[in-house]
């Protein structure tokens, strides 16, 4: 299956932000956007949702916490008691930093293996679509062909105003833009 | 115009009532209960002392680190530093007035003979009196001229007083970490003359800065609802603030831990006659609380983004924060000069409104002298458009 992209190059992140606007204003979608830096206030202007990669976060770092937590305990009390300075087998201070780590360790593993597996980042995966400059000087939007409704003409005229450099129709084989 | 004067006359002139009430209470207490209301006057010194010197540690901050984010609002860290010279010299009279209330004063005994000199040395009360004054004087030189800068920044151009304040700040930054260090070990540490922690500076380091951002917020939002930074004080400021205060929450736990695991571990009479006391009894659910309002409570409640860009959440969560202060500083010096009951009564509330009423109303008269915004400074417009 192929997908027809259509993407229109900026010079400046202002025109960018001013033609997403314009564009889910009459609703067309917008696909990705690629741009040199983080461009503020870009993903509230293409309208995306919050994303929930925070959850995930938080999800791991309490597994990792509360499990280790219980494995501390098993082992510390349960399978290999040592006394240690006489204290209790089940000094929870002494668990606490071992928790700490792992909770940071697995909050942190888990985001960003997360985050590549929901944009299918994967190593030796081929660039698809190429944009040239895009990480120097120039801003894409990137907009699919969905249905014969979509109009390339009046998508020009829309975003004329904006400094529009260039308007390029591709067709990609589908997953080759991260969605 | 005049109705935004109006509202913030009103609420200072309340704030006002409230100290002059509380300190007439605190009158009556000191016939009726010297010792606790010596105490509840050196928490409210402290309080008053830290979150004011709080704003100069952050205005220096922020220019070492030369962030242009905080400009907008950063007249409410200034009107908060210009607190600093009324409330020191309050610590001061109080540290003056009952000095013979730390056990190792003179005029309780030889309680300390036989220890290390340089302790004795260093609790001889005219140089620890002396020393209180130095750090006092040299926190309000440095911060005067922080916030004098800023000030005649006004009616100038350029970068000129910018480059003046960020080397003034990294001087301020240089003095305020060992004498801030020392001073909590002078005023906080030596109530038990006996007891010792290496750590006890940064702890303190941690809940100054934690009150200080949640004091900031509560008088930004007051600020902006009642006009003065309608518009100017934005909710990027204030998520930036919420993630501040939530890194700092974290961090006063982690040093909390880092003080009560190593005395818990090593285990040595002491260093554990400091938490026997403090974790025995009635002093327990007190400890459990500290925690849970400097750190549990924050820590979940500001985690979810929305939530540190909504006004009436921060608000209360700052609230919590502010309260979880006075409970570590009185968590701190109760059960050293008052006893091992733990008491909260009309004293401890009266010295809680005396803090509050002194501290906001001598902030709202320090902030309504000058212009709400600092115009001259060449990173405001960056600032007003800021998104984080």
């Amino acid at each position: 299956m192929s997908e027809r992209l259509l993407l229109a190059k900026f010079g400046h992140e202002d025109d960018l932000l001013a033609s997403c606007k314009e564009l889910r204003r009459h609703d067309y979608k917008i696909v990705d956007a690629f741009t040199p830096y983080a461009v503020h206030g870009l993903d509230r202007a293409m309208g995306l949702e919050p994303s929930r990669l925070t959850w995930v976060c938080f999800l791991c770092g309490m597994i990792g916490a509360i499990g280790m937590l219980i494995f501390e305990y098993w082992v510390g009390a349960i399978s290999w008691p040592v006394d240690v300075g006489g204290k209790p087998w089940n000094s929870l201070p002494s668990n606490v930093p071992v928790a700490f780590e792992t909770a940071v360790l697995l909050a942190g593993f888990g985001s960003v293996f997360a985050l590549f597996g929901v944009s299918r980042l994967y190593p030796g995966k081929a660039v698809r679509p190429e944009f040239d400059r895009v990480t120097d000087d120039r801003f894409i939007l990137v907009l699919a062909e969905t249905d014969a409704r979509f109009d390339p003409a009046e998508v020009k005229h829309l975003l004329r105003p904006f400094n529009l450099l260039e308007l390029e129709e591709r067709v990609v084989s589908a997953g080759g833009v991260p969605s | 115009m005049k109705s935004r004067d109006h509202a913030l006359a009103l609420v200072s002139s309340r704030l006002g009532w409230l100290a002059i009430a509380s300190a007439i209470v605190l009158a009556v207490g000191g016939t009726m209960a010297p010792d606790r209301i010596w105490s509840n006057l050196l928490i409210v010194g402290v309080y008053a002392v830290t979150l004011a010197l709080g704003g100069a540690l952050f205005i220096a901050l922020t220019y070492v680190a030369n962030a242009s984010w905080n400009v907008a609002f950063r007249r409410v860290p200034e009107a908060m530093a210009v607190v600093l010279a009324p409330a020191g010299v309050g610590l001061l009279a109080v540290l003056a007035a009952r000095c013979q209330q730390y056990a190792w004063h003179p005029q309780n005994g030889e309680a300390d003979a036989g220890t290390f000199w340089f302790k004795e040395l260093w609790t001889n009360p005219t140089f620890w009196m002396i020393r209180a004054v130095a750090y006092i004087a040299i926190w309000l030189l440095l911060s005067r001229m922080l916030v004098a800068a800023s000030r005649r920044q006004d009616h100038s151009q350029g970068l000129g007083f910018t480059l003046f304040n960020r080397r003034l700040s990294a001087i301020f930054l240089l003095v305020y970490a060992p004498t801030f260090a020392l001073a909590s070990c002078d005023w906080l540490m030596l109530l038990d003359p006996m007891w010792f922690s290496t750590i006890f500076g940064v702890y303190n380091f941690a809940g100054m800065v934690e009150a200080t951002l949640a004091i900031m917020i509560i008088l930004s939002i007051i600020l902006r609802r009642r006009g003065p930074l309608r518009g100017i004080f934005t909710d990027d400021h204030l998520h930036d603030l919420g993630k501040l205060l939530l890194g700092f929450s974290c961090f006063w736990m982690y040093i909390w831990f880092s003080q009560y695991m190593l005395i818990w571990y090593t285990n040595m009479p002491e260093e554990t006659a400091y938490y026997l006391l403090r974790t025995g009894g009635p002093w327990g659910p007190l400890m459990i609380a500290n925690v849970a309002l400097n750190w549990i409570i924050p820590f979940f409640t500001l985690l979810p983004r929305p939530w540190k860009r909504n006004e009436s959440i921060m608000l209360k969560i700052a609230v919590i924060v502010l309260l979880g202060r006075w409970l570590d500083l009185y968590i701190m010096v109760f059960p050293a000069t008052v006893g091992t009951t733990p008491m909260v009564g009309i004293w401890e509330a009266a010295g809680g409104g005396l803090a509050v009423g002194l501290f906001g109303w001598l902030f709202f008269r320090a902030f309504t002298k000058v212009p709400a915004v600092p115009s001259g400074d060449p990173l405001l417009a960056e600032s007003l458009h800021y998104h984080c």
